[in-house]
């Protein structure tokens, strides 16, 4: 049962960094569609924002697995 | 866990479950010696980056040959990208830092893709969390370089912020760099790599468990010619091999995510240690 629970913990615990990895995605390609000379930077700092984010989602899996 | 599947009562359990997760992160020593697996890949991690590096650059010719050029792309991104592109002025001396973090892990992950090894040591929670103490030391040390005694102050009483936030500001910025920093980096290496080898060993042993285990092409071999005495017949495997065909090409369809994966979280482990290094050197940005 509780490991129940820590599912149900970890799949809302996913719901935000999805939508966040989703937006920062999103805008990156928006950003490099539109100046493609800046990608390189744009590229980066996207994957540096989808590692921010998704610590949040990792930690709830890390709980998963303490439980 | 697969011997926790040969007790299973398969024929009124589909899924055959491991009897503990624990399992999955139990490894045998060599012999009788107290020598694990795990330290034997620990050093396999340290010793291939500098035996890669040794033959790469041993020569030095102008025109490079295959590994020579492979070594010499891997460390100028290093030293471009990520030493001189993030830190900027004064990134140069924290290449060979960099360089070895990056080798290690990215070696360490690998080997969570490597056939016949197939165990991630990163996602062994010591080693992570070591690398990320080394970080932590160095952004540390060189905040303190640079700024003396102010680096501390200034994380608890931030410039530049209205006064009525000060207490507030300070107690965030204070958490989020002395604890939440280290930890961060140090659990998105381990839980990345734990879970694409959780996923992994799911899949493939799951695939195993309908094709080949118990019921499947092995049961059918060996009691086929009694014929009465085995369980479901070949309806059986029929229904069980779609299944199992099933799990091992979602298997093996995350095998090859999970090699971008391990490339990826190498780079954005020395990414991350870069930018901690910069915030500390340039306070300013």
């Amino acid at each position: 049962m509780e490991a129940a629970y820590a599912l149900i913990g970890y799949g809302l615990a996913a719901i935000g960094p999805g939508i966040g990895i989703g937006l920062i995605a999103g805008n990156a390609v928006q950003a490099m569609a539109r100046q493609p000379e800046a990608a390189g930077m744009v590229r980066t700092t996207m994957f540096l924002g989808i590692a921010f984010t998704e610590a949040l989602a990792l930690i709830g899996f890390v709980l998963f697995f303490l439980v | 866990m697969i011997t926790a599947a040969e007790t299973c009562d398969f024929i009124n359990e589909v899924v055959c479950k491991p009897a503990n997760v624990k399992e999955l992160f139990e490894f045998a020593n060599f012999g009788s010696s107290q020598i694990s697996r795990t330290e034997v890949l620990i050093l396999l991690a340290g010793l291939i980056p500098v035996a890669l590096m040794y033959f790469g650059l041993r020569k030095k010719s102008t025109v490079p040959g295959k590994l020579q050029s492979v070594v010499e792309s891997i460390f100028s991104f290093v030293k471009d990208e990520i030493a001189v592109g993030v830190i900027g002025r004064g990134g140069e001396k924290f290449t060979p830092y960099l360089i070895s973090i990056f080798m290690f892990v990215l070696v360490g992950n690998l080997f969570e893709v490597t056939p016949l090894v197939n165990f991630p040591v990163t996602s062994r929670m010591a080693l992570p969390l070591f690398l990320s103490l080394l970080t932590y030391v160095i952004f540390l040390v060189v905040g303190v370089q640079k700024q003396g005694i102010g680096y501390f102050t200034h994380l608890i009483w931030p410039p530049g912020v209205p006064v009525a936030l000060k207490p507030l500001v300070g107690i965030i910025e204070l958490v989020s760099v002395l604890l939440v920093r280290p930890f961060s980096l140090a659990v998105r290496l381990f839980a990345n790599l734990v879970a694409g080898h959780v996923m992994l060993s799911l899949l493939l042993a799951s695939a195993y468990f309908f094709i080949v285990q118990p019921g499947g092409v092995e049961y059918l071999i060996a009691r086929a010619p009694i014929g009465a005495a085995w369980p479901g017949g070949v309806e059986y495997l029929i229904a069980r091999a779609p299944i199992g065909a099933a799990w091992f090409t979602l298997g093996l369809a995350i095998y090859g995510f999970e090699l971008i994966v391990s490339i990826l979280q190498a780079y954005i482990f020395t990414l991350l240690s870069a930018v901690y290094i910069q915030t500390s050197l340039h306070p300013e940005h």
